[in-house]
C-alpha cells in the first residue's frame, strides 16, 4: 500500500509517528498551516512557524524516508484576530515557494465577517500564484459552513476542480460532489470522521475525487487512520487498486494541479508501491499493532 | 543535469578501422551514439548485399545502445578522381542522387535519426542563381521518398558550399515549401570559421529545426576540422544553447583528418565534452543571471523557482544527501554571484536567506563562498554573510551546515566558531570532505575536541567516525 496523507500537522508530531508511518506506507504527505492549539499573538509567530514548515520539517520527514510539502494560510480562527491579520502581506512570498503545494487551510471557523474576507483573499492568492487551494469546513454548523464555502469559492473564479473541501461528514458531502470540488474526509478515533463511515460513504457515491486524511494534530489523533482506511476498504470488498487510487492517485492529482510534488524515492530509501505485496506481508498491520486502535 | 541528447562520434574519424571495431572503441569508450558515414572503408551503399548488411548493423547498433545518423560526405565514393563530386549543385547529379536514395533506405533501416546531406561547391560552369535552381529541384524529388521512409532530411551548411550558413539552408527550407521531413545540421567548428552570429547565433537561428550536431573545434575564417579545445569553440556557450533549445537528437564528434590517432581522441573527446557540459549553466541559470544584474529585485521570486526549473539532483552521484552540494544549489549560487558582481546592496542577500526554506538558504551560503573563491566579499557582503554563516551553523539540518563551512567561512570565521563547525559536521556524519580550507585552518585545540569527543564516543560504546581521526591525524601529520 502506498499512501499520501494529504493533510497532517507533522510538527505536532513525534519522530515515533514518522517511522509507524513509513512502515505503514506512508511516502508523501502534506501539512497545512494551522493554529498552534493556542491563539497566536503577533505575525512573527507565523513567519517562524512558516519557515519551519518550508525548512525544518521538510528536513525532519525526508530522515525518514516521507517527501514533505506544505499549505500555505492564516487559519480561520485566528483571521478573526486583527494582530494575526497582518500575516497576510506576507503570503506570497511563502506561496512562490518549492514545497507550497496549496493555499490553505482556509475557510469558516465561525463565519464572521472577517473570515469571508479572508477567505476571499486565500482565493485571489491561489489564482494569482496558480495553486490549488484546501478549504476547511467549520466543526459548528458544517451544513451552512460548507454551502457559504462553495458559494465563495464560486464567486471567486478559483475552478472547482482546483478545491479541495476537507472535513466532510453524511450531511453535507452531497453539496461538494455536485459542485465538482475534491472532497476530503479527515478519519478521527472520536470526531469527525471513521473508517467505516467513510467506507459506506464511498461505497454510496464512489471514489471520484474522494480524498482520505488522518489531519493528526497534537489532539487525541491518529496518523495511521490513512492506512487503517485502506484496510477498511479492502474488507469491505474494494479492491487493491481503489485503495490506491483513494489513498495515492487522488491527493496525488488533486495537489499535482501546483507542479509542485516531489514524489521520487528520498535517497537511501524504497519506493513507494502500489499493490498487496506490503499488505499481505502484513507490515501495514506490524506498524499499527504498536498503536492505540480507535 | 541530464541532456536529453546522445553524444557520438563520426566513423569517417576512424577510416582505418574496420566499422566492427570503430563501434568497438566508439562505444567501449563511452559514447552513445554514432554518426557513419556511408561508403569506404565501412558500410558500402552499392554492394550487392547492402540491405542484409544495414540489418545486421542495425541489430547490432540496437546491441551496443547506439543512437544513429547517417552522414553523406565521403569524398571519393562516386568520382575517383573528383573530390565529393558529384554534388546537388553539377549539371549532372544522377550519381549523388542515387546514392542519396540509397542513404535514405539505409535510414530507414537503421532507424536512424536523419540523413545528414550537403549541398556542393559551384563548378565553374554554374551561376549561384542556376546552382539554386538545381538544388531546389534535386530536394524537392528527394523529400516524398524520404517522407514515404520516415526519414528527416538534414541540411548541412558547410563552408564554400552555395548553402554556407545557418541562413542559407533556412531559406532552402523555406523554398522547398518548409517540409517536415527537413530539418537543418549545424556543425559547431563551422559555426567559428562562417557563422555571421556565432555558435549561439546560429544554433538559435537553427532552433527547433536542429535534427544533428556536429562536434568539432576550428579558427575563424579557416575550414580545418580541430580537436575539442585546439580552436576557438566557445563550447560552453554551444552546450548551454543546446540545453536552451531542449536539442534532444545526436551530437557527434566530426574530425575526418584524424584517423590515425582516433582512439585517443575518442576518449580526449568525450572527456572535453562531458566537461564542458558540467561546467556549462542550466538555460535557467542563464536567464536569472541576466535577469538579476539588471533588476536585483528580481533574485526573490527566480530564488524560489530555481529548485523547479533546473531539478535538486546531487551534484556528485557519489554523494546522494547533496552535502557537497545540488543542481539547485549550483544555480542559486550563480544568482548571488551575480548580484554581488552587479553591485547590489548586501541587504538583498540578507533578505534571499531569511525568507528562504532551507534549500535557498544553502544557495545564498554557497554563492558566498564561490564570491569568496574568486575575488572576495566586499565589507558590506562581508559582515551580512558572517551573520547568515552563523544562522547557519546554529540550525540542525546537516546540509545548511554543510553549505556554511564553505570557502567564506574558511575565510572569515573566527577560530572558535570555525571549529565547532568542523566537529558540529563530524557529530551530524556529513563526511569533512565538504569543508573548505581544513588543510589550512586546523589546529591543535580542533585536534583536541576531536580527540575528547573520541573520547566520550568511546566512553559510549559507540565507533569513532573515520573523519574524526582524519582531524587528529592531518594535525599531528604538520
Amino acid at each position: 500500500m502506498r499512501i499520501f496523507d494529504p493533510h497532517i500537522h507533522m510538527t505536532s508530531r513525534t519522530t515515533d509517528d514518522y517511522e509507524a508511518m513509513y512502515e505503514s506506507g506512508v511516502r508523501a504527505l502534506v501539512e497545512p498551516a494551522f493554529w498552534l492549539g493556542q491563539p497566536r499573538t503577533n505575525v512573527g509567530s507565523y513567519l517562524d512557524y512558516f519557515d519551519a514548515l518550508i525548512g525544518w520539517e521538510r528536513f525532519r520527514a525526508a530522515q525518514f524516508g516521507i517527501r514533505h510539502h506544505c499549505t500555505i494560510a492564516l487559519n480561520p480562527k485566528e483571521a478573526n484576530d486583527p494582530r494575526c491579520r497582518e500575516v497576510m502581506a506576507h503570503l506570497p512570498r511563502y506561496l512562490a515557494k518549492d514545497g507550497v503545494v496549496a493555499v490553505g487551510e482556509t475557510g469558516y471557523d465561525s463565519m464572521t465577517p472577517e473570515e469571508d474576507e479572508v477567505l476571499r483573499q486565500h482565493l485571489a492568492l491561489a489564482i494569482e500564484f496558480e495553486l490549488p487551494a484546501l478549504v476547511h469546513t467549520p466543526h459548528r454548523d458544517k451544513v451552512t459552513g460548507t454551502r457559504r464555502t462553495l458559494d465563495v469559492v464560486a464567486e471567486s473564479g478559483l475552478g472547482m476542480e482546483r478545491v479541495l473541501v476537507d472535513h466532510l461528514n453524511e450531511t453535507c458531502v452531497d453539496m461538494v460532489a455536485d459542485a465538482g470540488a475534491w472532497m476530503g474526509f479527515s478519519i478521527y478515533p472520536d470526531t469527525k470522521m471513521d473508517e467505516v463511515r467513510v467506507v459506506a460513504i464511498m461505497q454510496r457515491i464512489g471514489l471520484d475525487r474522494v480524498i482520505v486524511n488522518s489531519a493528526a494534530d497534537w489532539g487525541r489523533s491518529d496518523p495511521l487512520k490513512t492506512a487503517k482506511t485502506g484496510l477498511a476498504m479492502l474488507e469491505a470488498g474494494f479492491t487493491e487498486d481503489d485503495v490506491d487510487r483513494v489513498l495515492w492517485r487522488n491527493p496525488v492529482e488533486f495537489y499535482g494541479q501546483s507542479g509542485r510534488l516531489e514524489l521520487d524515492p528520498v535517497p537511501g530509501f524504497a519506493p513507494a508501491q502500489q499493490g498487496p505485496d506490503l499488505f499481505e506481508g502484513n507490515s501495514v498491520l506490524r506498524g499499527m499493532a504498536s498503536r492505540r486502535d480507535a | 543535469m541530464t541532456d536529453a541528447w546522445a553524444f557520438g562520434y563520426g566513423t569517417n574519424g576512424f577510416a582505418d578501422h574496420t566499422l566492427d571495431d570503430a563501434l568497438d572503441v566508439i562505444a567501449g569508450s563511452g559514447y552513445g551514439a554514432v554518426a557513419l558515414t556511408l561508403g569506404h572503408p565501412h558500410l558500402d551503399p552499392f554492394a550487392t548485399d547492402w540491405r542484409e548488411r544495414a540489418e545486421r548493423l542495425a541489430t547490432d547498433l540496437d546491441r551496443r545502445g547506439l543512437r544513429v545518423v547517417v552522414e553523406t560526405g565521403a569524398r571519393y565514393l562516386l568520382d575517383p578522381w573528383r573530390k565529393h563530386r558529384p554534388t546537388l549543385v553539377d549539371r549532372d547529379a544522377e550519381p549523388r542522387l542515387a546514392f542519396l536514395r540509397r542513404a535514405i533506405e539505409i535510414a530507414a533501416i537503421l532507424r536512424a535519426e536523419c540523413v545528414s546531406l550537403w549541398s556542393g561547391v559551384l563548378p565553374d560552369d554554374v551561376s549561384p542563381a542556376e546552382g539554386w535552381d538545381l538544388l531546389v529541384a534535386r530536394l524537392t524529388a528527394l523529400v516524398p521518398l524520404a517522407q514515404e521512409h520516415g526519414v528527416t532530411l538534414s541540411v548541412e551548411p558547410e563552408p564554400g558550399m552555395l548553402v554556407e550558413t545557418v541562413a542559407d539552408a533556412l531559406r532552402l527550407r523555406t523554398t522547398l515549401g518548409d517540409p517536415a521531413a527537413v530539418g537543418i545540421t549545424v556543425d559547431l567548428g563551422h559555426c567559428v570559421a562562417v557563422e555571421p552570429a556565432g555558435v549561439v547565433g546560429a544554433l538559435r537561428q537553427a532552433g527547433s529545426l536542429l535534427r544533428n550536431v556536429q562536434v568539432d573545434d576550428m579558427l575563424p575564417g579557416v575550414h580545418e576540422h580541430l580537436e575539442l579545445g585546439a580552436g576557438a569553440l566557445d563550447l560552453g556557450a554551444a552546450i548551454e544553447t543546446l540545453r536552451e533549445l531542449g536539442y534532444a537528437g545526436v551530437a557527434a564528434v566530426e574530425l575526418p583528418r584524424h584517423s590515425h590517432d582516433a582512439p585517443r581522441l575518442a576518449r580526449t573527446s568525450l572527456a572535453a565534452w562531458d566537461a564542458a557540459a558540467r561546467a556549462a549553466r542550466h538555460p535557467w541559470t542563464a536567464r536569472a543571471v541576466a535577469a538579476v544584474t539588471e533588476n536585483p529585485d528580481r533574485a526573490a521570486r527566480l530564488f524560489a523557482e530555481a529548485g523547479r526549473a533546473v531539478g535538486r539532483s546531487p551534484l556528485d552521484p557519489a554523494d546522494p544527501q547533496g552535502y557537497g552540494g545540488t543542481v539547485d544549489d549550483d544555480a542559486r549560487a550563480a544568482v548571488v554571484v551575480a548580484l554581488h558582481d552587479a553591485g547590489a546592496d548586501a541587504s538583498i542577500v540578507r533578505a534571499l536567506y531569511d525568507h528562504g526554506d532551507d534549500a535557498e538558504r544553502r544557495g545564498v551560503l554557497r554563492g558566498l563562498g564561490r564570491i569568496e573563491r574568486a575575488a572576495g566579499c566586499g565589507e558590506e557582503w562581508r559582515a551580512v554573510g558572517l551573520e547568515l554563516t552563523v544562522d547557519a551553523l546554529r540550525t540542525n539540518d546537516p546540509r545548511l551546515v554543510a553549505a556554511g563551512m564553505g570557502e567564506f567561512a574558511a575565510t572569515h570565521l573566527d577560530d572558535h566558531a570555525w571549529r565547532h563547525g568542523v566537529l558540529k559536521l563530524v557529530f551530524m556524519g556529513v563526511p569533512l570532505a565538504v569543508v573548505s580550507g581544513l588543510d589550512r585552518r586546523r589546529d591543535a585545540e580542533l585536534a583536541a575536541m576531536a580527540s575528547r569527543y573520541a573520547d566520550e564516543r568511546r566512553a559510549a560504546g559507540r565507533s569513532i567516525p573515520d573523519d574524526l581521526r582524519l582531524i587528529d591525524a592531518l594535525y599531528q601529520e604538520r
